[in-house]
């Protein structure tokens, strides 16, 4: 008998048993699968596919059959073996075959996404051709899954991670929160060391997760993605509005770059001129100067000082 | 794994699919073996074979009305008489995350089309699964959070790639910042780390190029349809080294660092004065002399050496318009 037929009968035999069934019971129920002379041998071989299903995460469980604890049967759990039952209309089982096919090589999503097909219709890949994406870069996806469940678990975990700066150190972290921005997770918690709420890209975790113990709660009022700025900051939300002026050649990508901006104007030279939320300076006088000559910040003044202050260090130094 | 169970990863391997493929099948009678192959991503012959297998299995006593039906005709699949098989196997808690995790992720995409239905599946997975089966109280504390608005062209994009229609646009292209108007044939519009991009064939350069959506100002078709050469698309770099490039070399002072991170860097040194020393492979220089202007005093130009006059110039050339107001 081929492995695969032993192992898909054994798995038949245990979930269509309404009671516990004893090694010699299988045995002699299927006939050809167990049949060494050697019973140690055939017990073996049995426990080695026991194993195998336990692998892909079928509950074989070991329970006594008599009061004496003498003799022991084996037996599935229907409730735990089956998948509950959760309806999905097609769009939604498409929608998460896209998803589960961004990312990268790990399949466990899209495993996942199989299981739940058999209660949809068919047909269902006929019309939709997916939305390919790259991954994130890295072997990230099992530390992502760690990190997710050590949130879930509000555990306390140790690591070493390398900064932006390049420069590797060991941290232990109360995890709270998960956040994704700009293409990257973020592992945001309580960095234990340094007393403080940190966020660390996930991409950037140097070690696998260890864990600590337990985690303690994250303060009130915490939302994870507060702590996750990357790369060159967008403006604030509050403040005064800045005035700025774009010629023509980037007046549309401008606008659409940042959050928050108003047109107010298209001059006779087919410049445009916007407001947007001042927020911090630093930042807007960088964003302006990204388009070299083709921006100029018209208001407020100490904003128009700041970017030809810069210009005039550039042009002093370089 | 003990010894002697090194022959059998391949039978796991091919059990695990079983169990999920033969729910599918009892639920949907007479699916096309196609459909089948696409669906769960085996091979026609590996599938065939796992069928065939299936139909000497079944329950004791293993007699004709024990076995698993199956019935194969004119490229259509029957599994009857496998009642304890009609559901699948639950998904495990890696599976369970790592598909809530990547849906969450996906369904922040600006314009993506899937995304409300997207949402609603992730919603019922919730809560079909339970909070305290698999995801305990994660829904709560995922998150995401992508700001950029969607490409107002990324429809029409993938309208044209989908249909091989040429198009016309006009782009604005960072590396040279320029904008210019082309003719392209848009192979597979995919999204990768924060950005939609369109990979095409360019008839302007008659090279393979890569093209940011969100830069990309207006699609106009040309009512040309061009057969597609198999570019690579998701997955590909995001930046193809080419022959033209020159070395950049940068010091970053501890306010320009997120350079390295935002940008394709060749390599980074770290030096002892807390600077880092990156180089940037680029074909053209404007994007870089930009770069430098907005990072004013928090980077120094190394290389090429006329890197230093080109930025000074074009900050001669922006300081102007504040000096003439």
């Amino acid at each position: 008998m081929q492995p695969l037929e032993r192992l898909v009968n054994l798995v038949a035999l245990l979930l269509d048993s309404r009671r516990p069934l004893t090694f010699e019971e299988i045995r002699e129920r299927m006939p050809g699968a167990y049949e060494q002379a050697d019973l140690d041998t055939a017990k073996r071989m049995f426990e080695r596919d026991k194993d195998i299903l336990r692998d892909i995460g079928i509950p074989v469980d070991v329970v006594a059959t008599d009061v004496w604890d003498a003799e022991q049967g084996y037996t599935i759990s229907k409730d735990e073996y089956y998948l509950p039952e959760i309806t999905f209309t097609s769009e939604e089982i498409s929608a998460l075959f896209v998803a589960a096919r961004t990312g990268g090589q790990d399949t466990s999503a899209e495993e996942a996404v199989r299981k739940l097909l058999y209660g949809a219709e068919g047909g269902l890949l006929a019309g939709s051709t997916g939305v390919p994406m790259s991954p994130d870069g890295g072997p990230t996806d099992a530390r992502l899954t760690a990190a997710a469940e050590a949130i879930a678990e509000r555990r306390r975990i140790h690591f070493a991670y390398r900064t932006a700066r390049g420069e590797t150190s060991e941290r232990h972290v109360d995890a709270y929160g998960l956040v994704f921005r700009g293409g990257h997770w973020y592992l945001v918690g309580m960095d234990r060391d340094r007393g403080d709420l940190r966020a660390f890209r996930v991409s950037r975790l140097a070690s696998d997760l260890e864990d600590h113990g337990d985690g303690g709660s994250p303060p009130h009022g915490f939302r994870a993605a507060d702590h996750v700025q990357p790369g060159p900051w967008p403006p604030g939300e509050h403040g005064d509005r800045a005035r700025v002026a774009l010629s023509p050649d980037v007046a549309w990508i401008a606008r659409r770059s940042v959050e928050g901006v108003e047109t107010l104007t298209t001059r006779d030279d087919g410049w445009v001129e916007i407001a947007l939320p001042a927020g911090e300076p630093a930042w807007i006088a960088s964003w302006v100067l990204s388009y070299g000559p083709d921006a100029e910040v018209l208001e407020p003044p100490a904003l128009r000082a700041e970017v030809l202050r810069r210009l005039e260090a550039t042009i002093a130094g370089a | 794994m003990p010894e002697a169970a090194r022959g059998t990863p391949k039978a796991s391997e091919r059990l695990r699919r079983l169990l999920v493929m033969v729910p599918y099948l009892v639920q949907h009678p007479g699916t096309e073996l196609a459909e089948v192959t696409r669906l769960f991503g085996v091979g026609e012959d590996a599938l065939l074979d796992d069928l065939n297998l299936l139909f000497v299995s079944g329950l004791p006593p293993y007699g004709p009305g024990d076995l698993i039906d199956v019935d194969i005709q004119d490229g259509r699949v029957w599994v009857r008489m496998a009642d304890y098989f009609s559901r699948p196997l639950r998904l495990s808690r890696t599976e369970a995350l790592a598909l809530y995790l990547r849906g969450t992720a996906a369904a922040a995409i600006p314009g993506l089309s899937e995304a409300t239905a997207l949402t609603s599946a992730l919603r019922k997975l919730e809560e079909g699964l339970g909070p305290t089966t698999l995801l305990g109280r994660l829904p709560q504390v995922v998150e995401a959070a992508e700001g950029a608005r969607p490409a107002e062209t990324l429809e029409a994009l993938r309208e044209a790639a989908a249909a091989h229609e040429r198009v016309r646009i006009e782009y604005h292209a960072a590396s040279s910042a320029e904008t210019t108007s082309r003719k392209i044939d848009p192979e597979e519009v995919f999204f990768a780390v924060g950005n939609w991009y369109v990979v095409a064939w360019d008839q302007r350069s008659g090279e393979e190029r890569l093209f940011r959506a969100d830069r990309i100002r207006t699609v106009s078709p040309t009512g040309e349809r061009f057969d597609p050469r198999g570019l690579a698309g998701a997955g590909r770099p995001l930046y193809t080294p080419s022959e033209r490039d020159v070395p950049v070399r940068l010091l970053l002072h501890p306010g320009a660092r997120w350079v390295a991170e935002y940008y394709e860097v060749g390599s980074a040194l770290e030096r002892d004065d807390g600077d880092l020393e990156i180089v940037l492979p680029a074909s053209r220089l404007e994007w870089v002399e930009r770069l430098l202007l907005r990072l004013g005093g928090e980077a120094e130009a190394l290389d090429p050496p006329v890197l230093k006059d080109r930025v000074r110039e074009l900050a001669r050339r922006t300081a102007e318009r504040y000096r003439m107001g």
